[in-house]
């Protein structure tokens, strides 16, 4: 499989998902390339594209639900962060994803 | 000064710019990558994970603190620096 080929793939994929739940790519290009990279060696090593930054705990139930993209499983949590876990969407009227906190649920009231 | 430990992902670019903060500071750190691990070493992880009510890398421990995910302003104050 082409590495780019199949990040592009997953771009267009993901577009069609996460635009209706009100997020986009992050607006850091170099960011959603190394993200999307991860994602593409995690399906090769796996057969999904999990998210690059949580833990693959080999249990099938919770391992699905950080298949990105895995909003709907977090949306509370991420929607106050307005980013995703790892980044790579972030809420549609974000322009500064730098400014964004990487905070826990539990951290942030949620649990 | 606390001691640091960490784990992290391989494929987590914010694990990377964690390890970047404490090298960059000259601040002595462990870590141990989650997805390079044993199974052993895996579950070890998860149920300290777990116990702090954390479900995302990075997760760094300084001294008796935790922190979860890239939070370089409370890295600093818990470092003192």
């Amino acid at each position: 499989m082409n590495t780019e080929s199949r990040k592009k793939a997953l771009r267009h994929f993901y577009s069609q998902i996460v635009e209706p739940l009100g997020f986009k790519f992050t607006p850091d290009a170099d960011l959603a390339d190394f993200l999307l990279e991860q994602e593409v060696n995690l399906e090769v090593k796996h057969g999904i594209p999990f998210c690059p930054c949580q833990p693959i705990r080999r249990d099938r139930a919770r391992d699905m639900q950080i298949v990105c993209p895995c909003i709907p499983f977090h949306r509370k949590h991420f929607d106050a962060m307005q980013r995703c876990w790892c980044g790579l969407f972030v809420h549609q009227d974000v322009t500064d994803p730098d400014s964004l906190p990487q905070l826990s649920a539990k951290e942030m009231g949620l649990e | 000064m606390a001691k640091v430990t960490m784990y992290t992902l391989s494929t987590c670019p914010w694990c990377r710019k964690t390890k970047k903060f404490f090298t960059e500071h000259n601040i002595p750190f462990e870590f141990t990558d989650y997805d390079l691990a044993d199974e052993a070493t895996q579950d070890k992880i998860m149920a300290e994970l777990d116990a702090a009510g954390a479900n995302g890398f990075p997760f760094v421990r300084i001294g008796d603190e935790v922190v979860v995910g890239y939070q370089p302003n409370v890295y600093s104050e818990l470092m003192g620096i």
